[in-house]
């Protein structure tokens, strides 16, 4: 870079901006995520060191709420519970939701005509708020009056007709098959668009050099698809650490049956607006911090390393 | 200050905002309270505002307030009512800032105690007369710290067994006067192809109010609760765990995989008319009023089991919820007066009138046979609904934790004392009997 600069002919002085218009260009952003992000999470940190009674502030306690919600129970119990089903989820979606994503987008990416019909229609689950989508399959599973079990019933197969939501093996993978439903389209059009960005002339000349299809996509199509592949991990992490509404609508504010699909978002929810204990504005801002500090640190490692291996198989 | 509780659900809400996976459009917690118009007036015209989660009756309550304020010439009563899923923390906000309502429905009992501690509420001993008023339900707005008095019960709730009278006229069955009585109708239900009991399992909410239709006469109900609360009592007593026990023994007459089954299901299969029978709470009786307005309701208690230690089958109630004035308004005058009059049978019986629910009022007159019928039935026999009276005042809940407990059980994951133990263990953690 530095040598291009001393040989130009000019120097690029039309990339350059005088500080102070730029920072006024920075400035509409950065109020909204004070305002909105910055703030709150500042005023939710501090909460979480002080004692509470309802909404009057008591004296400073440290990280006692912090001991809390990893000592007292029921977050004992409940913590490592909503965790490990976060875990799951995420883990589920990885499996499910982008490895079909990314099957979908190669064969759309080939028969191409057809492409955006299917497109959209994979797509448009996505357009419904989740919350919607969540009571529709609770409706759909229903064992009383649910398409899905009556169904099975009718085409002989009614020792698959179980309690879906009801039973706790079963419950916490509906809830991975739901989400995996409705965000499909997803990944699928990331991959899709990533797929559209390789350049055909390197696929042609893999071929005509000899290189079989597995091939070709083991060695151009999967490291060319990588920074997608990162990307997507990391939304898909971020939000089933933050899955909320699908649980809330399958399972209720309590994860049921018996805590089979509960979330840590569902915890922070029931101890900050349904707990009976008057000091749970400090307890839940702990646990609020706990969950974004960990999705921070975790994005933030994931990035940092998927950017290593990018640049590592380009120096290859 | 005021922006603590906007902050907190803003926080769950930008953690769910940041991520492009999930989106967050339908998170409870956020929204700003805005419109309450306290303006200043001139002292004479009064104008009170009363905030509530009842979105469904305000124009019930304004023909209520109506009478009020043609005896009370200058006064006027400006209802508004919120999202129910919001209004914890709408009122919270609201009474923390200086735009907060003069009145406002409070919720019951745990629910009420942050406002109380946070100083949000107006403390009403020897200001307003109670006279009228249940006693027992006082403790639903009584400050679990100071025994003060903060507001007055409105409405009540009361548990039985509801049924529909046309498949037991078809099926020739009557209501049952014992406990072989009981056992028996379900059995002849069922032979008659019908569902004999209803009940949404999936939503553990709905397995505590089971426990106490089906088992509060075994425990005992009162005597039990006196024991609890001072302590030579607790939910490991062999006699609440044979309460328990008789919940697990009834899902013989309820669907297959009932623990599938969410609430809003079973309230079809009643109201539909494939389930004879519905366990549940008074709060009810509208549904199943507009769902099925040709169904003939009948309502009865259960008898009481074998070894029970109630004599009488019981009847569980509780307050749902207070009127309280907030500390902050400027015309606390007026709002006592107001509260004064929400507290007198002339309240009581309007609202029982036009909201048709029951009223915490003694002494009322119910024109709806049903609601005249639960009345009596809960007159004949009332008990606490332990779980949600007194097991509210901390995290975990008690009603939470057998609600849980009891889906355990029906899984096959844990026995009936199992279920007693989590309990008495869970509320451990806040509960100290005898204080």
């Amino acid at each position: 870079m530095s040598m291009k600069m001393k040989t130009g002919n000019k120097p690029r002085q039309h990339g350059k901006m005088p500080i102070l218009i730029g920072t006024a260009f920075v400035i509409p952003a950065l109020a909204l995520f004070s305002v909105f992000i910055l703030y709150p999470l500042t005023t939710a940190l501090s909460y979480s060191f002080f004692s509470w009674k309802g909404t009057l502030r008591g004296e400073f306690i440290g990280l006692e709420n912090y001991v809390t919600v990893f000592t007292r129970a029921p977050f004992d119990e409940a913590l490592p519970n909503a965790f490990s089903h976060n875990l799951l989820l995420f883990a589920g979606a990885m499996v499910f939701q982008n490895s079909i994503g990314l099957a979908l987008a190669v064969v759309l990416h080939k028969i191409g005509r057809v492409k955006r019909l299917f497109q959209t229609m994979f797509t448009l689950p996505y357009l419904v708020s989740p919350l919607v989508v969540g009571y529709l399959w609770s409706l759909m599973l229903s064992p009383l009056f649910g398409p899905v079990n009556a169904t099975l019933k009718k085409i002989g197969l009614g020792e698959f007709a179980l309690p879906w939501l009801g039973d706790p093996t079963t419950a916490i993978w509906a809830i991975v098959f739901i989400t995996a439903w409705q965000w499909i389209g997803f990944p699928m059009l990331l991959y899709g668009a990533a797929l559209g960005g390789i350049p055909e002339e390197v696929t042609e000349a893999a071929e005509i050099d000899g290189a079989s299809g597995s091939k070709r996509f083991r060695l151009i199509t999967f490291p060319l698809l990588l920074p997608a592949l990162g990307t997507v991990s990391i939304l898909t992490f971020i939000g089933a650490m933050e899955s909320f509404p699908i649980p809330y609508a399958v399972g209720g504010s309590t994860g049921a049956p018996a805590g089979a699909t509960d979330v840590m978002a569902l915890l922070f929810y029931r101890t900050a607006f349904e707990s009976g204990d008057v000091g749970s504005i400090g307890t839940s801002s702990a646990l609020a911090m706990l969950l974004f500090l960990f999705i921070f640190g975790v994005a933030v490692v994931l990035r940092t390393s998927l950017a290593r291996a990018e640049r590592k198989l380009y120096d290859e | 200050m005021r922006k603590a509780l906007s902050a907190l659900g803003l926080i769950g809400v930008a953690a769910l905002v940041l991520t492009g996976c999930a989106p967050a459009a339908d998170e409870p917690a956020e929204e700003a309270t805005t419109s309450a118009s306290a303006t200043a007036e001139p002292v004479d015209p009064v104008t009170l505002t009363m905030w509530s989660w009842r979105t469904e009756d305000v124009e019930k309550y304004n023909t209520i307030f109506d009478v009020y304020e043609a005896a009370n010439p200058g006064v006027t009563v400006e209802f508004e009512a919120f999202l129910n899923t919001e209004y914890n923390q709408l009122l919270a906000t609201g009474l923390e800032g200086s735009d907060g309502p003069d009145l406002a429905m409070v919720r019951a009992y745990g629910g009420v105690q942050a406002l109380i501690e946070a100083g949000q509420l107006l403390p009403i001993d020897g200001l307003v007369d109670t006279g009228s008023v249940e006693q027992s339900l006082l403790a639903a707005a009584t400050g679990r710290t100071d025994g003060n008095l903060y507001g007055v019960p409105f409405a009540t709730q009361t548990l039985q067994m509801f049924y529909n009278k046309g498949i037991f006229d078809e099926l020739g069955v009557t209501e049952p006067t014992t406990w072989d009585e009981f056992i028996a109708l379900n059995e002849a239900i069922a032979a008659g192809g019908y569902t004999p009991m209803a009940l949404g399992a999936k939503d553990s909410w709905m397995l505590p109010i089971f426990h106490e239709i089906v088992g509060a006469a075994r425990y005992g109900g009162p005597e039990f609760r006196d024991e609890l609360l001072a302590g030579t009592s607790d939910f490991t007593d062999a006699d609440y765990v044979a309460s328990i026990q008789i919940v697990d023994d009834m899902t013989e007459y309820m669907v297959d995989d009932v623990i599938g089954v969410a609430y809003a299901d079973s309230q079809i299969q009643f109201t539909a008319g494939t389930a004879a029978q519905f366990p549940g709470g008074s709060f009810e009786l509208g549904n199943f009023t507009t769902q099925a307005p040709d169904m003939e309701l009948g309502v009865y208690l259960v008898p009481t089991p074998p070894n029970a230690v109630s004599s009488k089958p019981l009847a569980a109630g509780w307050a749902d919820g207070s009127f309280a004035i907030n500390t902050k308004s400027e015309n606390q005058e007026a709002a006592l007066n107001l509260l004064n009059w929400l507290a007198s049978e002339e309240f009581g019986q309007l609202f029982v009138d036009e909201v048709k629910q029951f009223s915490a009022i003694k002494g009322l007159t119910y024109s709806d046979p049903v609601m005249k019928e639960m009345n009596e039935l809960f007159a004949s026999g009332p008990t606490a609904y332990i779980n949600l009276v007194d097991m509210r005042y901390g995290d975990p809940t008690g009603s939470t934790l057998i609600g849980e407990g009891i889906q355990s059980m029906f899984l096959g994951d844990m026995s009936a004392s199992g279920v007693a133990d989590k309990l008495q263990e869970g509320i451990s953690t806040w509960f100290t009997p005898g204080a």
